[in-house]
């Protein structure tokens, strides 16, 4: 046994990762180890089938008891190939008889039920220990993590159960239809007529069927479990890399020596790229074995493979294009006795009910889900998809009472004001125009809805005005302020006929009481 | 961190077998995972399954003074708890349902990176698939059968079950006077020596002097005090605790 040479990584490991190190060794091997199984169990499996054909069971005990007899093989094998000697299918089933002699009776009465039965097989085995020998070298494996093994033989043994009935499962899943409606579901189980006799014998060779997959799994599992334990007790990765580096320190003074003797006469040789004629690409090097011409084209070659140009070829699926194709015929078949039974069961009054209710629950949960997401989201709704915000109401700002200092509410102004106007330009033509002026501003104020500031000027008044598109107001607006700034500011009386003109203009434009 | 075992001028071509799986990330840097097998999984899974049957038998005892109600919770709740359990544990709880915490299990993506809602929807919905025809057959054999342990759920989803890390804790050295090696020792070197230090203890004495007589020779010390010396350039590399 040469630790370098092994085929896996060897280091310590948990006991759960030993067992997955075994599904990778098995997968390694597997045509191998499943090939040689299947040759070894299934001609024994039919002979014992054919020679108890009246009991079935019996039958499957017998092959099942028996199994620590084939579980060599897959252990001689993998033991081989743990050190890179795989033994072809030939030299492995020669080699079997040889493997069976060893302690057969011990294996096949009372270490049959052991649950280690394939974590202590290689002690058997492959160190050929025996009596009390045999059991220290058990008593110091078990130490520790002796539950691994126990778990994996259960594990096993659940897996193995829910395989077969799998197959059995999916043996009765592809049976045609026409056979399936004459077999009633439970008279199969009960089965105990001669009739069914082939078909218990059929499910027994499922069964070796499973075994076939899974046996070689769970031996190299067991295999890996010991030579994890043995690496935990051996130090054998230590052992490893020690004698690596014993190694590489023995060799590394000769080559030292050989490099120094190489390099020594350092002799000044001539410049090769000083020649112009052979570039890169010129043809040179013509007279050797390998010429540069071949070289360059192997290169080439190389780099069109893998590693430098990787090629895909993708394939795919396509229906047929074909429009003439006939429609299969739809036929349903009819559905077995047992599923009809079960689904009138299932149609049941109080199982409507039932339903409704849970109709109702899941529709409240969808229309909840709809609220949820609107409140979810309600300030994108508001912000996107609801009508034009109204804009914030403008604020009525509380209409001025004065302006120039005049007072500008209505209820100072007299009733006719073009008649006091003309009464007190007589007398006083600068409270007239003053009258006039200030009646003008509280129309503007109150029947134009003019806004007033009580900074305005009289020429911003105006400007307001051109707002309105009153061209008669505005004209007599102008000809008003003109007069009225005269008046105020001036002092300039107008002249007397402009009196009736200012009065009859505003009879003209507000009506006769001055009230439009 | 990776060490192969034939030393590297006859490096085999088909390299040697681990249950390391490498996966490169953008940077350049290999993350060791450590794919979970069929059986350490199968282990979670009866766990989870029985946490699952003991909190529905609960809770369907409690609805079944509600009547019709608690019927129709209960089929919900069922539902929640078949679909869900998983799917909820795996994405909130970084990977791991309670079953796979305890057996020190966790669900990654391919690359490595915590598993998604999307990954761990798919795979858990595949789960139906998986156990077609009956408990899990499909799922058993593409666990066995793939690389990586994957059954259908994990090759669609592009997710992992990988074992984790434990947590490391600090090695206990035998008493040695810490000395520098005499030669420049490689990485996988060092490891080999200071593991000879640590699991002295867990070796018979006589493998130990056996392990130590390998080195004697190269490093001119005799057989005899090579396990010291092999300590004491241990603790040196150990550094000062």
């Amino acid at each position: 046994m040469r630790l370098s040479d092994a085929t896996v990584v060897i280091r310590p490991r948990t006991t759960w990762e030993a067992m997955d190190l075994g599904v990778l060794m098995s997968q390694q091997h597997r045509r191998l180890l499943m090939s040689s199984w299947a040759i070894v169990t299934l001609p024994l499996f039919a002979l014992l089938s054919l020679l108890l054909w009246d009991s079935p069971s019996l039958a499957l005990l017998i092959f099942w008891w028996l199994k620590p007899a084939y579980e060599r093989l897959p252990l001689y094998i993998l033991s081989k190939a743990l050190f890179g000697e795989t033994p072809t299918l030939k030299q492995a089933l020669r080699q079997w008889p040889r493997l069976l002699k060893p302690q057969l009776l011990a294996s096949l009465t009372w270490r049959r039920l052991s649950l280690s039965r394939s974590f202590l097989l290689p002690v058997v085995q492959l160190e050929g220990l025996d009596g009390t020998e045999r059991q220290q070298r058990l008593q110091v494996l078990l130490q520790r993590h002796s539950g691994a093994p126990r778990w994996l033989t259960v594990i096993g043994a659940h897996l193995e159960t829910a395989l077969w009935i799998g197959l059995m499962v999916l043996f009765y899943m592809l049976l045609p239809q026409q056979v399936e409606t004459d077999w009633d579901w439970q008279s199969l189980i009960l089965a105990s007529g001669h009739d069914w006799r082939w078909l218990e014998h059929l499910t027994n060779a499922f069964y070796a069927l499973v075994l076939v997959v899974w046996e070689p799994v769970y031996v190299a599992c067991g295999f890996s479990l010991y030579l994890n334990r043995r690496t935990e007790l051996e130090a054998w990765d230590i052992e490893l890399v020690f004698r690596r580096l014993r190694q590489r320190l023995n060799g590394a003074v000769p080559v030292l020596l050989l490099a120094a003797c190489l390099l020594l006469p350092g002799l000044p040789s001539p410049v090769w790229a000083d020649e112009p004629a052979s570039g890169p690409d010129a043809p040179r090097l013509l007279n050797q074995p390998l010429t540069s011409e071949a070289s360059r084209d192997s290169i080439k070659a190389l780099l069109e493979q893998p590693p430098f140009k990787n090629k895909e070829t993708v394939t795919r699926y396509r229906f047929g294009e074909d429009p003439a194709a006939p429609a299969r015929p739809e036929k349903e078949g009819e559905a077995p006795q047992w599923l009809k039974t079960l689904l009138d069961w299932l149609d049941g009054q109080q199982l409507n009910a039932l339903a409704n209710l849970i109709e109702v629950l899941l529709w409240g949960a969808v229309i909840a889900l709809l609220g949820w997401l609107v409140w979810r989201y309600r300030e994108f709704l508001q912000a996107f998809v609801s009508r034009r915000p109204r804009l914030p109401s403008r604020t009525r700002r509380p209409v001025p009472q004065h302006a120039f200092g005049l007072d500008l509410s209505r209820e100072t102004l007299p009733d006719d004001i073009a008649a006091s106007a003309e009464q007190l330009w007589q007398t006083q033509p600068r409270a007239a125009l003053g009258l006039l002026y200030r009646a003008l501003l509280s129309h503007l104020l109150h029947d134009f809805d003019l806004t007033l500031k009580p900074a305005d000027t009289e020429n911003q008044v105006l400007a307001r005005i051109e707002h309105l598109q009153r061209p008669e107001l505005l004209a007599y607006s102008r000809q008003l302020t003109v007069h009225w700034q005269n008046m105020a500011y001036g002092h300039r009386v107008p002249a007397a006929h402009l009196q009736q003109e200012l009065c009859n203009g505003w009879r003209v434009l507000f009506g006769p009481g001055g009230n439009p | 961190m990776l060490e192969h075992t034939a030393p590297p001028g006859k490096a085999p071509l088909i390299p040697p077998l681990d249950t390391r799986h490498q996966v490169e990330t953008p940077e350049g840097i290999d993350l060791p995972l450590r794919p979970a097998g069929l059986m350490v999984r199968a282990v979670a899974f009866s766990i989870d399954l029985g946490l699952r049957a003991v909190i529905t038998g609960a809770l369907f005892i409690v609805l079944a003074f509600l009547g019709k109600l608690g019927m129709g919770l209960g089929s919900l709740l069922l539902f929640a708890v078949s679909w869900w359990y998983m799917v909820l544990f795996e994405v909130l709880r970084q990977g791991q349902s309670p079953g796979k915490q305890w057996m020190g299990l966790r669900v990654v993506h391919d690359d490595g990176t915590p598993v998604g809602w999307s990954a761990s929807l798919l795979r858990n919905l595949l789960r139906f698939v998986d156990l077609m025809p009956f408990g899990y057959f499909l799922g058993a054999i593409s666990c066995l059968q793939h690389p990586t342990f994957k059954r259908l759920g994990d090759l669609a989803a592009g997710t992992l079950v990988i074992h984790i890390e434990r947590p490391l804790t600090r090695p206990q050295l035998p008493e040695a006077e810490p000395r520098r090696s005499p030669i420049p020792l490689s990485l996988s070197e060092q490891r080999a020596l200071l593991g000879f230090a640590e699991r002295q203890a867990e070796l018979s004495p006589a493998r130990v002097n056996e392990l130590a007589a390998l080195l004697a020779q190269p490093l001119h010390i005799s057989a005899p005090k090579a396990v010291g010396e092999l300590n004491g350039i241990a603790r040196g590399l150990l550094g000062p605790t």
